[in-house]
């Protein structure tokens, strides 16, 4: 059974959008859009029963079933029902349940948990994990269930074990930091006291490409996620800006000064250069590659403001995308390859704004309450992304449900978070 | 370095004074430099030398911030890195300065206002680095003197979010690399 996503319902969600909540801790929603429940897949989900362990493995279940319901709440696609509302009359829904068979302690001799997706009524089990996980991997395991149940219904990724790679600091001090999509797991991944910018993750998400002054100027270094050791990429003269990863994992995109002004290139992993792609007196930065590596989007201020522009993958073809507005940037193409959203600056405020990638339908994301709200990242679901805004004074990381209009907090603290890109 | 010379200059004429007072005989020929010093009398070599006269202030280019010999900051308007009038008279007498010391090398940091993205103005604070690189050198510059890069709106001058503060952060840099 296949669970149609929709798509362009937003028409009038701000309206529809509940107060702005003073303080939220992480994950918690700023704003939230009252979902109409007909766009809403049904689901119960019940605690995982606990056959032995006593009160710590009933925490632990309590764990696991709090994850499972929240990441189902952020996927944006479900209502979590009530035993109340399935009692009675039950219309087709799902149904989530599941086993904790003691506490767990990771490995193999570890006390099993099981998963169960079923379909009501009738009770058929369309899913069914076993897992023996670690006291410290539990919301993992419910992150790891709820991906499986969200591409069984909906054939699409979700983003419950996706992460979210930013820059965190001021001035020019600042480090890579990498957080869990939920605000949970924050981790610095640098300590260079220089200037580090621009994380991307690579498709396969084992390595984080990011620019940085750590050796005075501005050089592309690696980031290998699992070791967190670095290595020079290249560095240029001048300019070396992004860096962004073509789909296929085999190359980057850069925006390098080298001869005299930013242009875009395309650079194989050990920093050569594989194709100029543009050449021009005007600055050429943030590209963004199309889902299947066809084209690319990109800002080029050749008509004297940021704009954005396509141009396929051998810098031919070039077309402009955006006519309205003096300032346009930080361009990110959807996974789904229909859209892509960037950062429009109109009246002393830089806004998200969402376009498809025929040009049509433009439309505003956010609102000036969001002061700035720059450097957009999609999710791999295509639905949710992540931003920064300096609503409360200091740039901290949004994410922004695009279908419904719902605004959670991602990041907390003082220091400013930049630069965000979701895993994919 | 110049100090150096000058010390140098005294001891050498120190050290010629107890040669040529061959006569007496009992002065110990000095096997270290401080005793050299320490025989032949400060004020005689002062008067008798000519390099030990106490030099000129010394402009030590190495140390001192550009600013401190007079070479000044440029700036510009918002999303702009064309040169200005008033840049362009700044810049014309920095590069009078510039050319007079042509072993000094300059780092040139563009830097923006805190509005727009951070990637972009990167690029548009290099852009402002080497639209002022490309005047000075059309002066008559030495490229060699002349690097360039871009701190975009990463390292502002001047805190705060009024035009004023704005201006004063659309700027051209000039740094010891």
């Amino acid at each position: 059974m296949r669970h149609d996503i929709r798509r362009d319902i937003l028409a009038t969600a701000l309206v529809l959008l509940a107060a702005v909540a003073p303080a939220a801790a992480q994950g918690e929603y700023i704003m939230r859009a009252d979902r109409s429940a007909a766009e809403l897949t049904d689901i119960l989900v019940l605690p995982p029963e606990v056959q032995a362990g006593g009160a710590e493995a009933r925490v632990a279940a309590g764990t696991v079933d709090a994850v499972i319901r929240a990441d189902l709440d952020y996927s944006g696609l479900f209502r979590l029902l009530t035993r109340d509302q399935v009692t009675g009359k039950s219309p087709g829904h799902y149904l989530i349940d599941g086993v904790l068979e003691g506490l767990p302690t990771g490995g193999a001799s570890s006390p099993a948990l099981t998963l169960r997706l079923l379909s009501e009524p009738g009770g058929q089990v369309l899913l069914s994990k076993r897992y023996q996980p670690g006291p410290d991997r539990l919301r993992a395991t419910a992150h790891h269930f709820v991906e499986q149940v969200i591409r069984m219904l909906t054939d699409l990724p979700g983003i419950s074990l996706s992460r979210i790679v930013f820059a965190r600091g001021s001035g020019d001090r600042r480090d890579i930091w990498c957080v869990d999509y939920d605000g949970e797991g924050l981790l610095r991944l640098t300590a260079n006291r220089t200037l580090n910018l621009f994380p991307s993750w690579s498709p396969d998400n084992k390595q984080i490409a990011f620019m940085s002054f750590r050796q005075g100027q501005q050089g592309t270094y690696m980031l290998e996620a699992a070791t967190g050791a670095v290595r020079l990429v290249g560095e240029t003269s001048g300019s070396n800006l992004g860096p962004s990863w073509h789909p296929g994992g085999q190359e980057l995109v850069v925006a390098l000064s080298k001869a005299g002004q930013p242009d875009i290139y395309r650079l194989g992993l050990e920093g050569r250069v594989i194709r100029r792609l543009t050449v021009s007196e005007s600055i050429e930065v943030s590209p963004s590659w199309s889902p299947g590596g066809r084209d690319l989007v990109f800002t080029s201020d050749r008509t004297g403001t940021p704009q954005l522009y396509i141009m396929d993958a051998d810098g031919t073809g070039r077309r402009r995308l955006t006519f309205e507005g003096k300032y346009n940037d930080s361009a990110d193409w959807s996974p789904r390859g229909d859209r892509i959203v960037y950062a429009c600056r109109e009246q002393e405020i830089t806004q998200l704004m969402l376009i498809e990638a025929g040009g049509e339908n433009r439309r505003l994301l956010t609102d000036a309450s969001w002061r700035n709200c720059e450097d957009p990242s999609w999710a791999p679901d295509g639905r949710h992304v992540v931003f920064a805004s300096d609503r409360t004074g200091v740039f901290k990381l949004y994410i922004l449900d695009v279908e419904d209009g719902s605004i959670r907090q991602l990041t907390k603290g003082g220091e400013p978070d930049t630069t965000p890109d979701w895993s994919q | 370095m110049v100090r150096t010379l000058a010390l140098i200059g005294m001891l050498l004429a120190a050290l010629l004074m107890t040669v040529g007072c061959g006569g007496k005989k009992n002065v110990p020929v000095a096997d270290n430099t401080a005793a050299v010093v320490a025989t032949a009398p400060v004020e005689e070599v002062v008067e008798e030398a000519p390099v030990a006269e106490t030099p000129a202030p010394v402009t030590d280019y190495a140390t001192m911030s550009p600013q401190e010999y007079g070479i000044e900051d440029v700036y510009f308007a918002y999303d702009e890195y064309t040169i200005g009038a008033a840049a362009m008279a700044t810049l014309t007498a920095n590069a009078k300065i510039m050319k007079e010391h042509g072993d000094v090398v300059y780092l040139i940091e563009g830097h923006c206002d805190e509005r727009g993205t951070v990637e972009y103005n990167l690029a548009l604070g290099e852009k402002r680095a080497a639209a002022v690189r490309d005047y000075l050198a059309n002066l008559g510059v030495k490229a060699g003197q002349l690097r360039v890069t871009s701190y975009g709106e990463e390292r502002p001058f001047v805190a705060g979010s009024t035009e004023a503060s704005w201006a004063k952060n659309r700027r051209a840099h000039f740094a010891r690399p």
